[in-house]
């Protein structure tokens, strides 16, 4: 884990979980797998304090136990698991898009908790929801199970691993730890559950307890008590799947970007592509280079039902597709019409190259743009023939080609004319490495992120005083709201906060609303790094 | 070397025009120290994104902020006393849940010591006396204690006692290990034995402390 990684963990961490917690995690993810007492011995906390630290740590997902032998249990970070809670609020937000209110709600509990039982899920979004709704209206069990049945199916939310249940045939001592096991098929297999019963109200439960036939009633007050129908059969969400969507997403809008600008009809290839996504959906594992082949009948049948191009036209497209230099669409074989993928692995190469070219050209100007994508296209370049090729007068290349190489975006190579490899007698290539300048810019924008946070909590620090007394004079207001005061006494306790201090905390606000929609922003970066280095790692 | 045009001149080992500078002598100073914290960009970022779906996360992600800090999870670290007591003070407080995981799941290790700690080694006994596996091991513990009086030898005995219960606690990691109870003994007696330890060791211990810490001998001076 580099340096930049774990100075970002530490602060999600902390800002998530609390100074404990984030003493614990990041020792765990400098000192890799260790067991408890040298967790506690090392970071001078008290053992009671590091297991509560642990238990957070594992309900979220964040470290993983192991028995090894002599009985000892250790403990191992997943660093990359903690970074992915900076895109938690994108994916509660794609929840939302694909199934509405209730998709969102089941998805932000699962993954503010971790993990939960599915009836503690939908008791508690049912809850939630009634609270947005109308007085008297209230949101129903069923309807908060249906929503999560369709997750489910669709792969966004799966089951976790369980402990087997085995009969006690051997009289042995249970092992240190249970050992967690889940089968493929079960993952996504919803309980049988009649979950009956609506969302409660906090405040108008007696409502809600009349309408309710008698049967039903004791249910809600006894729920404590009664066993949960399924009890120890724990939900998470799965991320795999909601990354495999926002790549989806990706390539979808490069192609229209690309190609339907040009077209009359609006955005006819990337639906076509997006239909061909939706058909490899769950088909195709999330790594694979290429999806499976899809004839063009089967597209043809599958496009969505608004959709009048006729076949003739569905084929034009498809060739046009497969033609095109960004090869993001190919032509398999010829049965069924032609049998179609989608290169995923060179699709995600392609984001990623884009991504360079952009950071390049915000950061050194249009011309060494021009350079860089020269030297993109013709992979290894001689100092001559960059000038040449990109009409840049020589002094001027030579400086954007070194800028650009110290700053590790280009990088050179020597090819020798003799063994000793007499620097006036080799070959100096300039060329870029794809992966290693992803690399390079990855580890950039960790840094970038760290930085915007650290700059966020200096910036609430500083004003901390002012907004204490801004958070004082509310609740004040809102006390004296309740016991009936009069609108003039409101008045005067709202001029505590002189003006100039309205508008300190407006630029307050302002400042950390614009840092927080630039983490935002650079973590879709990271996402389109992060998937193009692990589909070329898979595939080596 | 035939190569050095003469002494202290700089001769390069390559071709300097193909890097760029003239035979010349307008070579650009050398850097001394790190680059500047903030330099100044030639060029200004981009603007952020702005639409529905970016304004929509990013209330998402400020309410999340808020909303971890009230979670269970959120452990908080015990802050110093605020020097003015505040009045929003009573309304700003936060009622949180408890939560409790799910320990099938769990290694044993992870669960609290049901007992508490400071329990009396007499309390100890007491317990041990409870089980049948230990009361062989109290009972040795004891016989132990009662050939050392004997001896009366203060240092040399705390030393063997030590060892005797670092050794009975071995054992008794080996033979109880499947029971739960035992498994938060163990980490109990480990504590537990050291207090055991001290209570024996002022009663043992030479001369100096020994009117001073016992309780019987409160009243009188010593000289």
């Amino acid at each position: 884990m580099t340096q930049a990684e774990i100075k970002l963990c530490s602060l999600l961490l902390q800002e998530h979980f609390g100074e404990i917690v984030e003493k614990i995690g990041v020792h765990l993810i400098r000192t890799g797998s260790q067991p408890l007492r040298v967790i506690a011995h090392d970071t001078g906390t008290s053992l009671d304090q590091v297991k509560k630290a642990l238990c957070v740590l594992i309900q979220h997902n964040l470290v993983m136990y192991q028995v090894h032998k002599r009985g000892v249990v250790e403990y191992e970070a997943q660093c990359s698991r903690v970074l992915r809670m900076l895109r938690y609020p994108r994916y509660i937000y794609t929840a939302k898009t694909l199934y509405s209110d209730t998709g969102e709600l089941i998805v932000e509990e699962l993954l503010l908790n971790g993990k939960m039982t599915m009836s503690a899920v939908v008791k508690k979004v049912a809850d939630r929801l009634t609270e947005t709704m109308e007085d008297g209206k209230t949101m129903d069990y069923a309807e908060v199970s249906n929503t999560f049945v369709r997750l489910a199916d669709t792969h966004f939310v799966q089951r976790c691993p369980w402990v087997p249940a085995t009969e006690n045939s051997d009289p042995g001592p249970p092992p240190p730890a249970p050992i967690l096991v889940i089968s493929e098929k079960d993952m996504y297999l919803v309980p049988k559950l009649s979950l009956i019963g609506k969302g409660k109200r906090r405040r108008s439960s007696d409502e809600d307890a009349a309408g309710e036939p008698k049967a039903k009633r004791p249910k809600h007050s006894t729920d404590n008590k009664e066993p949960i129908p399924d009890d120890g059969i724990y939900w998470q969400a799965n991320l795999d799947r909601f990354h495999q969507h926002f790549r989806d997403q990706a390539i979808v809008s490069a192609v229209a970007n690309r190609m339907d600008q040009f077209t009359f009809q609006t955005q006819t290839s990337s639906e076509i592509v997006r239909t061909m996504l939706r058909m490899s959906e769950i088909t195709t594992p999330s790594a694979a280079p290429f999806t499976q082949p899809l004839s063009s009948n089967e597209i043809f049948r599958s496009l969505p039902v608004g959709y009048n191009i006729s076949k003739q036209v569905l084929d034009q497209y498809l060739t046009l597709l497969a033609d095109d230099p960004l090869e993001f669409v190919g032509k398999s074989g010829d049965s069924g019409g032609g049998m179609y993928v989608i290169n995923l692995h060179k699709a995600l190469g392609s984001l990623a190259t884009a991504t360079l070219e952009s950071v390049v050209q915000e950061r050194f100007g249009s011309r060494c743009a021009r350079i860089f994508r020269l030297v993109l296209q013709k992979k290894h370049l001689e100092q001559k023939q960059v000038e040449d090729f990109a009409m840049i007068p020589a002094k001027e290349a030579k400086d954007m080609l070194y800028k650009m190489l110290s700053g590790n975006f280009i990088s050179l190579q020597e090819i020798p004319k003799t063994p000793d490899h007499a620097p006036s007698r080799t070959f100096y290539l300039y060329t870029v490495n794809i992966l290693s300048a992803a690399r390079m810019l990855l580890h950039r924008c960790y840094k970038s992120i760290a930085n915007l946070i650290e700059r966020r909590q200096f910036e609430t620090k500083e004003n901390k005083r002012l907004l204490e007394k801004s958070q004082r004079v509310e609740a004040i207001i809102a006390s004296m709201q309740a016991t009936g005061a009069e609108e003039a006494q409101l008045q005067e306790i709202e001029e505590m906060i002189t003006a100039p201090e309205r508008q300190q905390l407006e630029t307050l606000k302002r400042n950390v609303n614009k840092l927080d929609a630039s983490e935002i922003q650079v973590d879709e970066t990271i996402f389109l790094l992060e998937s193009y280095i692990e589909s070329t790692m898979k595939r080596q | 070397m035939a190569g050095n045009k003469g002494r202290g001149r700089a001769a390069y080992t390559f071709n300097i025009e193909a890097v760029g500078f003239s035979r010349g002598e307008k070579l650009p100073d050398v850097v001394l120290k790190p680059p500047p914290l903030f330099p100044d960009t030639d060029y200004k970022p981009v603007p952020l994104k702005t639409g529905e779906g970016e304004d929509y996360m990013l209330a998402l992600k400020q309410e999340l902020r808020e909303t971890m800090k009230r979670m269970p999870y959120y452990i908080e670290t015990p802050e110093e006393k605020q020097d003015i007591e505040r009045y929003s003070k009573r309304y700003m407080k936060v009622y949180k849940e408890e939560w409790i995981p799910d320990w099938r799941r769990l290694p044993r290790e992870m669960m609290p010591r049901k007992k508490c700690k400071k329990a009396g080694p007499k309390s100890e006994k007491a317990k041990d006396t409870s089980k049948g596996v230990s009361l062989t091991n109290t009972a040795d513990v004891l016989k132990k204690i009662e050939e050392l009086e004997k001896r009366g030898d203060g240092e040399k005995s705390d030393e063997e006692n030590e060892e005797k219960e670092g050794g009975k606690e071995k054992s008794k990691e080996g033979d109880e290990e499947d029971d739960d109870d035992a498994a938060e003994q163990e980490e109990y007696d480990e504590e537990e034995q050291e207090e055991e330890n001290d209570y024996i060791n002022s009663y043992f211990e030479d001369g100096d402390d020994f009117g001073a810490d016992s309780d019987d001998n409160m009243d009188e001076a010593t000289y």
